[in-house]
């Protein structure tokens, strides 16, 4: 089976060190991903979804167009988009009707969906290579005490995504025990981190983080790994801002799932551009050494 | 080969079976009642207290118990499973397993010595595992037959060859290590099944914390906590510390009228959590309590007033709105996350104690046991019984009643018991 | 004053049927992590009910309780005892908000003309691209503005979502 990247909006464009250390840890893994061009946005289901349904299926569709043509499946690097072209997928395949309208709007551009593509998200395909992910691990992160975040759109709706249990996920803590980290227990696990509320309402998404950062503190974490990058720009941009709003002092350093991955493969910081983080990963990467 | 055909076999004894074996003892039938456990007496012997009367559970039942045992057309068979069944309606040969008690049944006399000095420490199923019984012992005080069982799987003797105190202390020289189970063949002319429910498991639904908080507990478990004959002696305290809990809260519903667990009405649970937070309260009354329900199906007789009761002599909080997040505080407080419906805010409530009310489901091995009688079980695993005819399963001669149908209390459970005993009586009386 | 509108509700039941199913017990709002952390300003269970009594004003003009602020986390469809799809019908309500021209958040508006413009939420600035350069990454090549543009032309989206506020 051959996977290409779909990259989304978010990372390239934003996140260019996630990229990295993602492209970095699948090569490791002996695994070839190649690079798919003209793909649009996915579109952002929490964004462009809420305007207009028909277009979000017909973008999604096209997108997967894309792929179908070539011959190759879709590893996609964001949750946000893995749910929409899961979704889109989905709701093609379960509504003929729905898929011949869908398809008449593709003909204006030539294009037609037939359904062959295998969509995944990229913890999926690493919670896949488990075992080589322990077979390759030279720097364990021995009592690094990690905090995942699934995140909602990795998981649910688990109807559509048909992955890891939608309210007690388990494949992430597992990932990180396979890299020699503590995966850490924390009550709001399954919580969303608020990031697409920043739409309509600040205050409201920021306190959605301050309850998540919280919980993660009271369960003495030492930092956040997540595998998506509207929940990390959340966790990595706006921990100085509920600090503001709230006179506390969280310091969380957030990681890509990958990034850790990465360094616990014996990569280095420079590699993978930790260097970019807004949260300072020093002291992490000292405890680690 | 085993007696007439004029006899009927009942399958469990709780208080439907055992509604269902006395009724036709009355009317001169044989009934030979099989019980898996070491005692009958099934659920309700396992409740405080019962609705709308507040009655003590145990002391209802204890009469009928004693009856089951001292009534001459009832022949009790514990410890024993149904294995095999072949005939039809009318005539009916069925294969017994018998397991042994390793007690001679006629010599014990239940002093209790024994169990006093028995070494091991089991967790107790009666008690809801939440207190330990010895390896010889009986499932409850008040227990029928009233002797005790050795409990093979954990008894020293057996699992290490060593001990054999109980045999030592025992005066009567009731203990016989040497026993074995044996295979009793039966005939009869009928057959009830009365095999009860078992208790759905709420760690299903992890946002509710039960497992992981100590202070969240089941109903069933309440009942024992706050009865007089349970591990506390009848003194509630919470699990964590063992501190009065001053305000509780009854969550109904739990993993009832839920189409991803179990889309039906366990039917019992609005009456169970109000009569629980009764008893609450005349065991002290300066709780608080709260009851978070979807509707309020208070559809028995006296039953609303039973309600109305609840809210004005009791204090009894009743909150519209299903609660599916529970956290906890640092010092284990269950935390209730519901949304006040009147104002439409999302508020957060700190309890001592929450007591899940757990939905009613089939027992595990109800479709082991349908198949050996080859009955036919509805979409969620209970007997089927016909939509006219209730009591009546998919084969002829073969009658159900009690909560191994559907979920019912125990009132209902009686009548069911009547009403199956009544259509088995039919086919035995026939000839 | 508010009417119940019988023809609004069976409207959003073309949609989804899902909606006739909730008996409003409160799930909802009591797992929503929107409504949890904001007290209960934004209340799943509150725009159901609303829905099933086809109040379009208050859910369309007034927007109360605020729509947009649904994190689509889906932990309502997840935890739902009767299967109500919440977020599906939040979504087709929140498309009638849009396509009727009624206001809504500014932010939503952005994505969509970057989208619309560019085909992603997201462009490549000049120091995000020196930036990859610097971690060696290939270059991304955007999609065919052409052949978007089309696409967008097909399902109508500018009209719909009526983005330069001119109706």
């Amino acid at each position: 089976m051959t996977y290409k990247y779909f990259l989304g909006c978010v990372i390239p464009g934003r996140l260019p060190y996630l990229e990295a250390s993602a492209r970095k840890t699948f090569e490791k893994l002996g695994m070839k991903v190649g690079d798919q061009a003209n793909y649009s946005c996915c579109p952002d289901p929490t964004g462009a979804g809420q305007l207009d349904h028909l277009t979000w299926l017909a973008l999604g569709a096209r997108n997967l167009c894309l792929f179908e043509e070539s011959n190759s499946n879709i590893l996609s690097l964001c949750s946000g988009c893995t749910e929409t072209l899961k979704a889109v997928k989905y709701s093609l395949e379960k509504d003929n009707k729905l898929k011949e309208e869908i398809n008449s709007k593709l003909n204006s551009i030539g294009k037609k969906y037939k359904g062959n593509v295998e969509v995944k998200h990229f913890a999926q395909v690493l919670y896949e290579n488990i075992d080589s992910i322990k077979k390759k691990v030279k720097k364990p992160l021995k009592d690094l005490k990690v905090a995942s975040h699934p995140g909602c759109h990795y998981l649910r709706p688990s109807e559509i995504m048909q992955w890891d249990d939608p309210l007690v996920p388990k494949t992430l803590d597992e990932l990180i025990e396979a890299i020699g980290a503590d995966p850490v227990d924390y009550s709001l696990k399954i919580d969303c981190c608020g990031n697409p509320v920043e739409k309509s309402n600040k205050d409201i998404s920021l306190l959605m983080l301050e309850n998540k950062l919280k919980s993660m503190k009271d369960a003495g974490t030492d930092c956040i790994a997540c595998v998506c990058p509207a929940c990390y720009q959340q966790f990595e941009f706006n921990q100085k801002e509920v600090n503001k709003n709230s006179n506390t002092n969280y310091n969380f350093p957030v990681f890509y799932i990958t990034e850790l991955i990465a360094l616990a493969f014996g990569m280095n910081a420079e590699e993978i551009g930790l260097k970019y983080h807004r949260v300072k990963t020093d002291e992490i990467l000292q405890k680690i050494s | 080969m085993g007696t007439n055909k004029k006899s009927v076999m009942v399958i469990g004894g709780g208080i439907a079976g055992i509604q269902a074996s006395l009724d036709l003892a009355e009317q001169g039938i044989e009934v030979k009642l099989i019980e898996k456990n070491a005692c009958i007496g099934g659920r309700m012997a396992q409740l405080d207290k019962t609705f709308p009367t507040n009655d003590c559970s145990i002391c209802i039942l204890a009469p009928k118990l004693a009856e089951c045992f001292r009534h001459p057309s009832i022949q009790l068979y514990t410890l024993s499973e149904v294995k095999d069944i072949s005939g039809e309606a009318g005539n009916f040969k069925v294969k017994i397993l018998k397991k042994a008690r390793y007690v001679k049944e006629e010599e014990c006399i239940n002093c209790g010595t024994c169990i006093e000095k028995c070494p091991m420490r089991v967790d107790d199923e009666f008690d809801m595992l939440l207190r330990k019984r010895r390896a010889i012992y009986i499932d409850y005080v008040q227990g029928v037959p009233s002797i005790v069982t050795i409990d093979r799987d954990n008894c020293l003797f057996f699992t290490k060859g060593a001990c054999r105190i109980c045999e030592k202390v025992c005066e009567r020289e009731a203990i016989d290590f040497e026993q074995q189970d044996e295979e009793v063949e039966l005939n009869v002319g009928s057959i009830i099944v009365a095999t009860g429910y078992d208790i759905f498991n709420p760690e299903y639904i992890e946002t509710l914390g039960y497992g992981r908080f100590p202070n969240v507990v089941t109903a069933l478990e309440f009942e024992r906590l706050i009865c007089a004959s349970g591990p506390l002696g009848g003194h509630l305290l919470r699990p964590s510390d063992k501190a009065e809990p001053k305000k509780l809260a009854f969550i109904n519903c739990v993993g009832s009228r839920d189409i991803k667990n179990n889309p039906y009405c366990s039917s019992c649970c609005c009456m169970y959590t109000t009569k629980e937070a009764m008893i609450a309260y005349e065991h002290d009354n300066e709780l608080e309590t709260s009851i978070f329900y979807i509707d309020l199906r208070a559809a028995g007789k006296g039953f609303r007033d039973y309600i109305e009761r609840g809210h004005n002599e009791y204090a009894i909080n009743y909150i519209k709105g299903k609660v599916a997040k529970i956290l906890q505080d640092e010092a284990n407080n269950p935390v209730i996350v519901y949304e006040d419906i009147n104002t439409s805010k999302v508020k957060q409530i700190k309890f001592d104690l929450v007591i899940l009310a757990t939905s009613m489901v089939p027992k595990k091995d109800a479709s082991k046991l349908s198949n050996i009688l080859g009955v036919e079980l509805d979409e969620y695993n209970f007997f089927k019984g016909g939509f006219y005819h209730p009591q009546k399963s998919s084969k002829e001669g073969i009658f159900l009643c009690g909560a191994c149908r559907e979920p019912m209390d125990i009132p209902n459970s009686v009548i069911d018991g009547s009403g199956a005993a009544a259509k088995a009586a039919e086919i035995v009386m026939r000839e | 004053m508010q009417m119940v509108n019988f023809d609004f509700k069976n409207e959003i039941i073309k949609e989804d049927f899902s909606l006739n199913y909730c008996y409003q017990c409160g799930t909802c709002s009591s797992i929503c992590p929107v409504a949890f952390a904001s007290e209960g300003e934004y209340n799943p269970r509150k725009i159901i009910e609303e829905s099933l009594m086809g109040l379009k004003s208050l859910l369309i003009k007034e927007q109360k309780p605020n729509i947009w602020l649904c994190s689509t986390c889906q932990m309502c469809v997840e935890e739902c005892p009767q299967e109500v799809f919440l977020t599906g019908i939040f979504e087709s309500l929140k498309n009638k908000i849009v396509q009727t021209g009624e206001k809504y958040p500014e932010a939503f508006k952005v994505q969509a003309k970057a989208i619309i413009d560019n085909g992603v939420a997201i462009s490549l600035s000049p120091p995000i691209i020196r930036r990859r350069k610097e971690l060696k990454l290939p270059n991304v090549e955007s999609a065919d503005r052409i052949e978007l543009k089309n696409l967008l032309k097909a399902t109508n989206f500018e009209k719909k979502i009526n983005i330069n506020g001119d109706r």
